[in-house]
């Protein structure tokens, strides 16, 4: 119920509202990274449940991290994410997703990513980001 | 009562009595303004992203609340579950602004709730939100 999975290291996290939420944690090589977090009593509801926002938030900055990868740390942000929420998870569950780049233009990156719990999927996301200074 | 923020009005409600819509909150409920419902967020420091400007996560989630309680408001319902939510990013917003949610219900039936919300800054667009609610 608690503790971080074997191999996985703390993501460095720069954003205050990230901080503030995480910490997140990853594992494997740029271009091929899986991020997790473990559920805690700040990101659930009144229900023990945890909240969309918190799922949306660590789906944004797991994104990110892929999307800052991806461009060698380039200026990146959100342009738009669709969220769909297929299960509940709970108080102590620990979340994983490995985002996918599914297509990369000059200024653009789109990315889907699939959201887990011992293997069930809980959570699905597709997301446009913008390169800034790339158009 | 909690104290309302400077630049709320004196009736805004704090809606966010525990759990994470405290952690990353609070939101308050303003007035309505007919059939559109408002929420109100004041950002603060730590609602900020790397940059200096309000964090897209925390938009999604105001998104998600300001719906959330509407969609327990016009079903009666204790509980609904957001089921999808899609959001655009279409501008920025900076420490101290005070974000307001303009909700509107699309449709309801007896079981889903359709709704979207426009979060603006002083009537300046910074999100889009669109979403389908379950009433549990």
């Amino acid at each position: 119920m608690s503790g971080v999975p074997e191999g996985f290291r703390q993501t460095r996290l720069v954003d205050p509202f990230e901080l503030h939420v995480g910490p997140i944690y990853e594992l494997g090589e740029k271009g091929a990274k899986r991020f997790g977090f473990r559920v805690d009593k700040r990101h659930v509801n009144m229900r023990g449940v945890i909240h969309g926002g918190m799922l949306m938030t660590f789906a944004d900055a797991a994104l990110g991290q892929a999307a800052w990868d991806a461009t060698d740390h380039g200026n990146v942000v959100t342009l738009n994410m669709q969220s769909q929420f297929l299960a509940p998870a709970k108080n102590g569950d620990w979340i994983e997703v490995a985002p996918v780049l599914t297509r990369r233009t000059r200024s653009l990156l789109f990315f889907r990513g699939d959201f887990t719990v011992d293997g069930l999927a809980v959570y699905s996301v597709s997301s446009v980001w913008k390169i800034l200074g790339a158009d | 009562m909690d104290k309302v923020p400077d630049g709320l009005p004196q009736d805004a409600e704090n809606v966010s009595r525990g759990g994470f819509n405290l952690h990353a909150g609070p939101v308050w409920r303003l007035p309505a303004d007919g059939e559109v419902r408002r929420f109100a967020l004041v950002i603060a420091d730590k609602h900020m992203n790397g940059s200096g400007y309000v964090h897209g996560g925390l938009l999604m989630t105001f998104a998600d609340v300001a719906m959330s309680q509407t969609s327990r408001a016009v079903s009666g319902a204790e509980t609904c579950s957001t089921v999808s939510l899609t959001c655009d990013f279409v501008g920025p917003a900076k420490l101290g602004e005070i974000l307001e949610a303009r909700v509107r219900v699309t449709r309801h039936t007896r079981t889903m709730v359709f709704l979207s919300a426009d979060i603006e800054v002083d009537g300046r667009p910074v999100a889009v939100a669109t979403g389908l609610w379950k009433i549990a």
